[in-house]
Formats: C-alpha cells, structure tokens, sequence
C-alpha cells in the first residue's frame, strides 16, 4: 500500500532530534516540536489500517464503559441463571452452538446457562482494564529502569540488572498463590473487586516490567555508543537531553511492539490470577475467566471458547495495528 | 440395605454371597458375548454398578494399566489416606482381615485374609483374636508372622516420621497415647505396644482398653498392614513398601510413574480374596485430565485410578459415543455447605435454616454436574453407602420434592425469625482448586441473592484447607459464615463418616473438622451409645438417629449424594463397583480379556 | 574481561542466596500472618496437636528462617544428616533434601527432569527463532503487504488464546483425531522415534506461542534500521541488497532478539509450566507446579535454583553476546 522502505528515501530528513541539536536554539525546538506533531498525525490519518484499529480500541472502550447501557437493550444480564437452558446430562447449552438464539446471540455458559453476551460485555471492563494497564505498569516501569541501567550503566546498572535477574527467575506463582492467602478485602479506601483488580495491575505489571527492562537496557548499550548520540555528546548536549531527545525516540519501536504483545499475556494472566482466586471475584465476568473455563467444553460447546477468544483476539489486533500506525508517524525517518 | 456384621450371620452372609456371586457367573458365562456388547467388548452402562461384569473374560496375564492425574499422598501402608491408594495398596498389602471382593454393599463387610477367619471376640467386645493362615508369606518368602502384624501397626504410632495417614488404631488401642511408636521403642524387639500381644508367630491378640464395635472394620483398612522390621525404611517405605500381596513393586518414581510385577512367592492357596489375573500392572501419571479422558477413551489405558469421574469433556464424549464402557457408581461422598455456628448470624438456627430453604437444590445439582455425573440431590448428611442412611426419603426441608428450586417464602419466614428480614451478609469460603465447588457457590450465590441474603465468594488455597477452614480461630476472623466441602467415610459407617464431624470432641484448634462446631450432648451420647453397641440392628438405628439430630439442628446445606461418571476400558473383565472404597471398581481383582 | 566475568558470578551468588531467602520468607512468613499453620498440611484428617509439633519438628518448620536457610545451603556443599523420631538419613553433598510430600531424594528428580525441560526449551526455541525472524524480516522487507499483514494476524492468534488451549487444539486435531502423532512423552534413552513424536507438538505449540513476539519484534526493529544512515551508506557503496540485510541489518536486529532470547529460554528451562502441564511432560515446570500447590517446599527450593542459575546464565551469555555484535558495546 505505500512503497517499499528499501527504496532509497531521500527526501528523509536527517532526523528531526538531530536537526534540533544542530539548531540548539529555543527557536528551533519550538518549530520542529509543532511540525513533528502535525507530521506525525497527517501521516496516522493517512493510514487506514492503523485508524481502523484506533476506532475499534475506542469502540472496546465505549462497550466496556457502557456495559449495563448495552446488556440493558438486549434485555439480559451478566449474573443471572438459566438452569433451564442446560442439558442436564452433558451440563453444555441445549441447541446447537452454544446455544445461540435470539435472547442469547452468543449463547450461555454451560453449567450455569449466564448469558454469553452480557458476559463478554461486562467482561471487557476487567479484561481492558487490567490488560492496558498492567502493561503500562510494566512499560513505565520496564523503560526508565531499562534506560537509566542501560545508559548510565556502572553500579546502577548491575543494581538494576541483578533485580531484573531476580524477579525473571523468581517462582511468581508461588508469591501468588501466597498472596491468596493474605489478600485484604479493603484497602487504600477500595473493596471487594477494586482491590482485586488494584492487586492485579500491581502483581502483573510488577513481574512483566524486567521483561521490558532488559530490552530497553540492551537497547540503550547499543544506541549510547552510535554516532547521532556521540555527536550530540560532542556538542555538549546533557545526559538527560540525550536521553530523552535521542535515545527514547529510538526505542519507540520496540516499546510500542512490547505493549501491544504484553496485552494479551495480561489479559490471560488476569484468568490465571482469578482462577486462583487472586483476581476477579465470582460471579463478576472477565475474558480470560471465560476462556479458561471453556477448556473443559473444547470440544462439546466450541463457541464458548471461540467468543472470549476472538474477543481477546480482535482487541489485540486492533491495538497492534494502532501501534503500527503510531510508530510509522511517530518515526522521524518515515517515509509516508 | 444391610450388613452383617455379628459373627454368626456373617457366615450365612459369606455363603449368600459366594452363591450370589457364583450366579452372577453363570449369568455372565451365558449372556456374555450378546446384547451386552459382545466378547470383548465394553459391558454396558452400569454393567459393573454394584454386580459384577465379564467375569468370565478374564484371563491370566497381560499388563493392566491405570492412569492418573494424582498420585497416592504416600503409598506406605501406614501413611497413605486416599480411598484410592487403600484400594491399590492391597495389591501388595495383606491385612488380618478385609473387605470382601464382591460388589456393592457386601465389598465393605470385612472377611478373613491373613487370618484362619474373623475375629473371635471376647471379654464384652474388647479382646480380638486371630490367628494366621499357614504358607502366608513375604516377596522374600520368608513367613508372614503375627510380629510383623503387629509391627506393622504400631508404626501408626510413629507419627513425628510416618505422619498422613489414619489414626484409627491409635487412638482405639492407646486413646492416652503412652506409647511412644517403634522408632523410640526400649524393648529390644521394638514390639513394646501392650495392647497387642503376640503369645507366638500364629497368634494376635488385641486388648481394647474399651470396646469398639467398628474395631474389626479398621483392622480391615490398609493402615493395619504387616511390615516387617528388616525392611522398614521408615520414612522412605512409601517409595518401595516391602510386598506380602500378589504384586512387588518394580519401580516407582514420583507423579511420574509405578509398576507393579507378580511376586513369585505369593500363593494362590494361601490367599482367599485376590484372583491376581494380570502379570503386570502399570500406572502412569498425567498432568492433564483432558488429555487423560482422552486416552482412556482411545483405549491406550484401561481405568482411572483416582476414581473420582471422568472431566466434563471426556464425559460428554464418553456418554455420547461409548455409553457401553461407563459406570455410575454412588461414591459414598456427601458435598454440602456447613455453617459454623461462630460466626454471625449463623449462631441462629433460623439463619441457617433461612439458607437451606433459599437455595436452590436443583441449581446446586447442575452446578455439581447435573443427576448422572453429580448424584441425587442431597437430603440429608448420612452418605447412601452407611448403614442406617435413608437416602432421599428422610428429606426433613423438602429438598428433593416439593422446594426443590427453593422456597423463598419460608425462608424469608426464617429470616424474620431470625431477627434479619431484610437479609444479611456473609461470606462463602469455597477451595480455589475444585472448579465445581466454586460452581456451587456461584449457584448458592445467585439463589440466596433472591432471598436477600448478600454472600460473597472467598476462594482460599485449596491445598491449605485444613489449615485454613480448619482453624475456627481463622473462620471466625475471615466471618466465613458458608464453607463449601465434601466428606466421605473412611469406612462405611457412622463412626467412619461422622464422628469427626459432629462429635463435640473433635473441635480442634487446629486440624477441626467439625466445621459446624457441634457441641451437641445428645450427638455426643449417640456417638458413645453406638460404639459400645455390638447389634447390628441397633447400631444402625443409632445412626439414623444421629443423622436426624444433625438435621434437625440445620447445621448443613447438603448438595448432592455424590455419583460418578467412570470409565471401564473395553479390555477390563471382572469389574464391578465396591462400597468398601466409597464407589470405586475393585481393583484387586481386575481382569484382562486378553 | 576476567573481571567482569568474576563481578557477575560474584553477583549471582548473592542473588541466589537472596531468592532463596524470599521464598523461605513467602513459604514461612506469610502463612504466619494469614493464621495458616503449615505443618497441617502434612498430618491426616483427624491429627492431635501432638502428632502437628511432631510434624513440625521433623520438617524444620519450628526452626528460624535463617538457621533453615543456612542449614540449606550447607547441604548443597557440605551434604546433611536428616534425623527425626529415630529416622536418620544421610544426605550426601549436593543435598537437596528430601521431598515433603514423598520423601524422594530431590537432586535426582532435578537430574531426571531437567533434560526434559532443556529439550522442550531449546527445540522450541529453534522452531520460534527461524520461523519468528525470518516472518519478521519478511515482514519488514514487503511492509504493508498482504504478506505483512496476514502474518500479523496469525501470529496474534497465537498469542490470543492460551496454551494450554493451543496445546489441547493441536492434540485434539493432531492426537486423537488424526492419529499422525502419539504425543505422549517417552525417554530418548528408550525410543528416539517415540521421543521426537512425544516432542513435535509441545514444540510446535510453544513455538507458535512465542513466535509471534519474535517476528513482531525483528519486524519493528528493522524497520527501524533500515531507515539508519548506515543502511544508506552501505547500499550507497553499491552493496547489493541481501549483503546490505543480512550482513548489516540483522545483526543490530539482534540485540533485542538475543535479550529476548536469554530471558525466555532462562524462564523456560525453569519450566514450561503450562506446556509440561498440557502435554503431561515430566518436567520441573511440572514438578514445580505440583510442589507449588503440595507446599513441597524442598521441590520449590530446588527448581527455583535450578530456575535462577538459568537465568543468570542466559543472561549473562547475552550480555558478552552483546560485546560480540556490537563492538562499540563495552562490557562494564
């Protein structure tokens, strides 16, 4: 859809850092600060696939926020039984697919026949909320960290390293299935399911941060030793500025590509964490809850795998592609 | 039902039931091969349900081979305390005396194995005699003696090395406990327990400081098993207990796998209970339980060993396309919600009859998996296998009939008499390990909601339950006002069932299982009536009654007596379901057809 | 270089001892405050508060959580002498101690399981490293193509469903419904040909799992290059194009593959927890689960050091690797 990158891009300017280090003026900083930004979204506006995905991560949102609004017109909701609507014998849906039908357009569950729909509905609260913001915990956490040991390197950098050693090879479920045990129902003015999902954030981004951190840290060794970063060095430019203006530019792509990835993981965790009794308190409905109690229907009621699944599916895929898109305006060298 | 335990009519019963089983022969060797699926083929729905199935296919031979995703806690005889692991173990262990090989009910009466026969009892039911059976020997084929008996009891003792297992023994022999075990035993001989004495290799007394009138019951269990001395390897027995059965261990290694080969020095004369058809028997360790079901349904496995029903997938499967190769066996298990009177506003009786009559008892069936692989619905406490139990016609709140989807009036009524109408709210604590406990307090959940009562879910470390639920202190400090278990007897009676849960001595610190905290005298004095009590029909009337005040005092919420859903591999012969071990297919005896 | 090698290892000693530290900690101090006695995990049904304090005796529970630690570590070194209640054992250095659960010796459950566990790991790293760069590398090169795109949303399938799904799936299709595969684990040293099809799938399944990181990954990161000055220089120098890629490219494409790398295969050879668990492999990440929920602490000791050291030792090779593609990298 647009030309290949390995065409040779020379109208690409030097890369806009660069020209403002070049510039060293408040002048030039201004300018290109302005411009930069307008760049970056004429060029994601002319990117389809990456808006198609902005709108669809919005759209999720909106679904999430207006839960009760939506299972309201379809007239059902997330908590109540239909027993009624379960082969006793085999406790999968009566019909076929799940049982599907006007008053349940994705099915029931099996067992305790809830409402699939108003499910995968109110489930996209826990789901988006825990998946985006665990991993932000964990980006934050994972660049600084990652940056400062990577460039400042020395004592910090061991200190920072040896932690991220620590926590890769530290048994996380046994912490988590310890945490089980002494998990408070209120605290910091939260209850019940406010704690859980607090806990939650918390605990994953908390064991997911190393993972971002060694990237960026071997990122940063490479980087602080190229020529643009010598260069500004040999201006004179200071360690924050070259951090900030040169190095954390050049790490957006890997960044952006281990949000997205880290989301799904996340979302999968969350199941794990409320299986165990750590996440989401039953009867409240979460993705990865649904899919890992569709383990034992894989093959008598396949729909109640597929939905959660595709629902976890389509709001990676449109959070990757929004990534994509953001990445390609944000990068200074692009060529569209 | 029922059993016969005096000395007199056991007899007749061991010749009912030989004739029986020579019937059910007969009938096997005749139909066999027609509507039932033919030689070779699986033997029907329920064909093993409480009767035996091709038992005339059975030939010498082959390797028998389990699956399973648990392994035994232990398979030292002392130390194991799975249903499952007693039932294997007697592949390998020989006890004085034993649970009959025979289907149903008649599994659980107990008939000599070591011993020349059942106990002569004397001095008002408390001295046991027996004596041993010539050419009974260990896999060395040095003689079984009454010293290794003994010996092998005692071991019981020596909780600080060999802990898990049942105390059974302990506390009816040496309730004050001044025996300190064989490993810090004075005496030369290490044979210091006096309760029982061995006046020569053939002869074992037991001297009960009171009697016990399920006494020979527990020297049936697996626990009461020989050792013998020279072999014990004291806490490293489990990984390699020394055989007196028809099998010897050929190795083991951990939740990985166990097999078993025939002991060349066990003899078919000396041993009046086990067949031992198969030359090899195997049992191999999955992590996966769908995969599992899997492969016993593609035929490369022929049981489960854990015997607790097959996942929801492999059901559905098997129910669907082979029907011919399940069993639904009753597992003799009671799940049920109990409410411990510690904790507000369960102290209340009206309370906790306000949650009995919320609930919705059809809902917490399906939740447990539905009619076939859940059970009838649960009326009351005393599981179906104990003698004395009603089944569903003692149903003091209407469970199974007329409020089967619950009754929101009455318990609204409850509610008013109870000083909460407009509800309350508490807190259900369910195992995070058992997703069909935690379906059931879902269910709990959604009907008491109806009623006004507001429960939360608290799924606590299924793997620290008696740590946890099993501290009062602890249920009390987390206002666990439902707590959702399941109980099944170590032998089948109320003694084997109850005693620990309702009898007011057993509220422990630490360890509790009556959850309820039952200090009720009248419970207590029955408890006390009925292990003085040595009439079998009086026993059983005991327990009925103990099994009503417990109902009466709304202490529990039962969900279902517990079914199953197993899995008969299409090779297997001679299976058939035993109440000795709560529902399970006798294991001892199973044939290869080929 | 001696130095640096000698700091690290000096490094991981000390992270050793403290992970060891902090799990004793969670194993003994957190049942503390939820007022859970550990010890009546190990008793039966209806135990006396004598045979609990014997319990407690015989496991250590009632000794402090350094003296523990220390007698722990003297062990793996010195070996330990286990007596209780008139049970002694020997335990002969590296002692690992004995199972809580079964009383096996632990160091053979660590020497039997772990080869399971490198096996899983490395082979399925192969499959995710040739399938993930090269899908990536492609990718970069026909950006925007049909070809990107569509291994995009494979690659995000894989990592939308769990593994345990995908594992299940893939038996389920490959197993038991067109018989091409047994899929049940057998020793190598008993069939090669049993091993290889008790390993196909498991690998195949971790592969696709991560496979999709990898080539969304090498994909950013050489978009990311393509567009440096370097690129420009060499292609402006007339190199032809798959010299420009494979000689200049990938190589600065591989600092964020090879940190990646270190620290899955190090989480891996810890244990695959979920594919040992779907596929019924017998590995630590198996072993560890189940001691995890037994309370098995000894178990949980020793993979976790088993766990750790390979950890630091991916990362560590990772680190020198970086020094080795990247000149300009010092070691610090």
């Amino acid at each position: 859809m647009t030309a290949p990158l390995h065409e040779p891009t020379a109208e690409a300017a030097p890369s806009a850092a660069e020209e403002a280090v070049l510039a060293g003026s408040a002048e030039g900083k201004a300018v290109q600060g302005r411009s930069l930004g307008r760049i970056a979204w004429e060029r994601l506006k002319r990117d389809k696939l990456a808006l198609t995905g902005g709108i669809v991560v919005l759209v999720l949102i909106a679904i999430a926020l207006l839960a009760p609004v939506i299972t309201n017109l379809v007239g059902q909701d997330p908590e109540t039984h239909h027993e009624d609507l379960i082969d006793p014998l085999f406790s999968t849906p009566k019909g076929s697919l799940g049982g599907i039908s006007a008053d349940h357009p994705f099915g029931v569950e099996p067992v305790n026949g809830r409402d699939v729909f108003a499910r995968i509905v109110y489930g996209a609260r826990i789901s988006l909320l825990v998946g985006f913001l665990s991993a932000l915990v964990a980006v934050v956490l994972g660049t600084v960290l990652g940056v400062l040991a990577g460039y400042f390197g020395g004592w910090l950098d061991a200190v920072i390293s040896r932690v991220m050693d620590g926590l890769l090879a530290f048994p996380q479920l046994l912490f988590i299935i310890a945490l089980v045990s002494v998990m408070p129902n209120e605290m910091l003015g939260l209850t019940g399911t406010g704690v859980r999902i607090f806990v939650m954030i918390l605990v994953i981004g908390f064991f997911g941060w190393p993972y971002v951190g060694r990237v960026v840290r071997g990122q940063t060794l490479s980087l602080r030793e190229r020529e643009y970063v010598e260069a500004a060095r040999s201006l004179g430019a200071g360690r924050l500025y070259i951090l900030f203006k040169e190095l954390l530019p050049n790490l957006v792509a890997p960044i952006i590509v281990y949000t997205t990835m880290m989301i799904p993981t996340n979302i999968l965790t969350e199941a794990a964490l409320s299986f165990l009794g750590v996440g989401v308190k039953p009867p409240t409905a979460s993705w990865g809850q649904m899919l890992s109690s569709a383990i034992d229907y894989y093959d008598s009621d396949p729909m109640y795998m597929v939905i959660p699944g595709l629902a976890i599916f389509i709001t990676v895929l449109a959070f990757n592609l929004f990534g994509d898109g953001v990445r390609d305006a944000l990068d200074p060298k692009g060529s569209r | 039902m029922i059993t016969q335990r005096t000395k007199g009519r056991r007899k007749k019963a061991v010749a009912a039931a030989a004739l029986a089983a020579a019937l059910l022969a007969t009938a096997a060797c005749g139909g066999g091969g027609t509507d039932d699926g033919g030689e070779g083929g699986a033997a029907g729905f329920d064909a093993a349900n409480n009767k035996v199935a091709q038992a005339s296919e059975a030939k010498k031979g082959g390797e028998l081979k389990f699956a399973g995703v648990q392994d035994a806690d232990s398979w030292d005889t002392t130390r194991g305390y799975y249903g499952f692991a007693w039932n294997f173990m007697r592949y390998y262990s020989r006890t004085l005396v034993t649970g009959k090989a025979e289907p149903g009910a008649k599994g659980a009466e107990v008939t000599p194995d070591l011993a020349t026969s059942t106990a002569k009892i004397t001095n008002d039911g408390k001295t046991y005699t027996y004596t041993l059976r010539d050419g009974v020997t260990w896999e060395d084929g040095k003689p079984i003696t009454s010293k290794d008996v003994k010996y092998g009891i005692e071991r019981q003792w020596a909780q600080d090395v060999l802990s898990g297992g049942p105390v059974y023994l302990k506390d009816v022999l040496d309730p004050k406990g001044e025996y300190p075990g064989p490993y810090k035993d004075k005496s030369p001989d290490k044979l210091g327990l006096k309760a029982i004495e061995t006046p020569d290799d053939k002869t074992i007394v037991f001297n009960l400081p009171a009697a016990n009138s399920d006494f020979e019951d527990m020297l049936g269990m697996a626990f009461a098993s020989p050792v013998r001395q020279d072999k014990d390897t004291k806490s490293k027995y489990g990984l390699k207990p020394f055989s007196s059965g028809p099998y010897k261990f050929q190795s083991y290694t951990p939740n990985k796998k166990l097999v078993l080969v025939r002991n060349e020095n066990w003899k078919q004369a000396s041993d009046p209970v086990r067949k031992a058809y198969p030359d090899k028997i195997s049992l191999t360790l999955f992590t996966n339980a769908n995969d599992m079901d899997q492969r016993l349904i593609n035929g490369d496995y022929d049981l489960d060993i854990n015997q607790t029903g097959m996942s929801p997938q492999g059901r559905t499967t098997a129910l669907k396309e082979h029907k011919g190769n399940l069993d639904n066996p009753v597992s003799g298990y009671v799940r049920y919600a109990v409410f411990p009177q510690t904790v507000k506003p369960f102290d209340n009786i009206h309370c906790r009859k306000a949650v009995i009559y919320g609930a919705d008892h059809e809902s917490l069936q399906t939740a447990r998996g539905g009619p076939v692989a859940g059970g009838d619905i649960g009326t009351n406490m005393l599981p179906p296998s104990v003698p004395g139990a009603e089944g569903q016609k003692y149903d003091p709140y209407d469970m199974a009939g007329a409020d089967k989807k619950g009754n929101v009036a009455k318990a609204k009524e409850e509610l008013k008499a109870c000083g909460q109408p407009n509800g309350f709210k508490t807190t259900i604590a369910v195992r995070n390990n058992k997703p069909v406990e935690v379906a059931t307090a879902e269910s709990l959940q959604a009907s008491l909601k109806k009623v006004g009562i507001d429960v939360e879910i608290d799924q606590y470390d299924g793997a620290q339950t008696t740590g946890i639920i099993g501290s009062p202190e602890n249920v009390k400090k987390k206002g666990y006002g439902i707590i959702i278990m399941g109980w099944g007897p170590d032998f089948p009676t109320v003694q084997g069932f109850g005693l620990p849960l309702w009898n007011s001595k057993y509220i422990l610190e630490s360890g509790n299982n009556n959850f309820a905290m039952i200090d009720d005298k009248t419970i207590d004095g029955l408890f006390a009536d009925y292990v003085t009590e040595l009439d079998e029909a009086k026993k059983e009337q005991i327990s009925t009654e103990i099994n009503h005040k417990v109902m009466e005092g709304g202490y529990y919420l039962p969900f279902v007596f517990e079914k199953f859903i197993n899995w008969r591999g299409s090779n297997l012969a001679n299976v058939y379901t035993t109440d000795n071990y709560s529902g399970q297919y006798d294991f001892v005896n199973l044939g290869l057809k080929k | 270089m001696l130095a640096y090698l000698f700091r690290r290892l000096f490094a991981a000693a000390v992270m050793l001892v403290v992970i060891i530290l902090v799990v004793f900690c969670i194993f003994f101090l957190v049942p503390r405050w939820a007022g859970v006695d550990p010890a009546t995990m190990f008793v039966g049904k209806q135990a006396d508060p004598q045979a609990i304090e014997d319990v407690r005796q015989k496991l250590g529970l009632a000794d402090p959580i350094l003296v523990q630690v220390w007698e722990f570590f003297k062990g793996l070194f010195a070996g330990r002498t286990y007596a209780a209640g008139g049970d002694v054992t020997e335990c002969a250095a590296p002692c690992f101690g004995y199972s809580f659960r079964n009383e096996q010796a632990i160091w053979p459950v660590l020497t039997d399981r772990f080869p399971v566990t490198l096996a899983l790991a490395l082979g399925a790293a192969v499959l995710w490293l040739l399938f993930g760069v090269a899908a990536g590398v492609l990718s970069a090169l026909k950006r925007g193509s049909l070809w990107d795109r569509g291994a995009m949303v494979v690659a995000l399938g894989g990592v939308s469903l769990p593994i345990y799904f995908t594992g299940l799936l893939s038996l389920a299709i490959f197993s038991y419904g067109l018989g091409w595969l047994d899929a049940q684990y057998v020793p190598l040293e008993e069939s090669f040909g049993g091993w290889l099809g008790g390993m196909i799938l498991p690998w195949i399944t971790l592969a696709f799992l991560y496979a999709a990181m990898y080539a969304r990954i090498t994909r950013a990161t050489m978009l990311e290059i393509m567009g440096e000055d370097y690129i420009r220089t060499a292609r402006a120098k007339g190199l032809r194009e798959p010299v420009v890629i494979g000689k200049h490219a990938m190589r600065s494409t591989m600092t964020p593959i090879l940190t990646m790398l270190g620290m899955d295969l190090g989480a891996l050879i810890g244990g695959a927890i979920l594919t040992e668990t779907t596929f019924s492999l017998p590995g630590l990440g198996a072993a560890v689960l189940k001691a995890i929920s037994d309370k098995d602490l000894p178990v949980i000791l020793g993979v976790t050091l088993i766990t750790s050291l390979a950890v630091i030792v991916a990362n560590l090779v990772v680190d020198i690797l970086y020094a080795v593609i990247d000149p300009r990298v010092r070691l610090a």
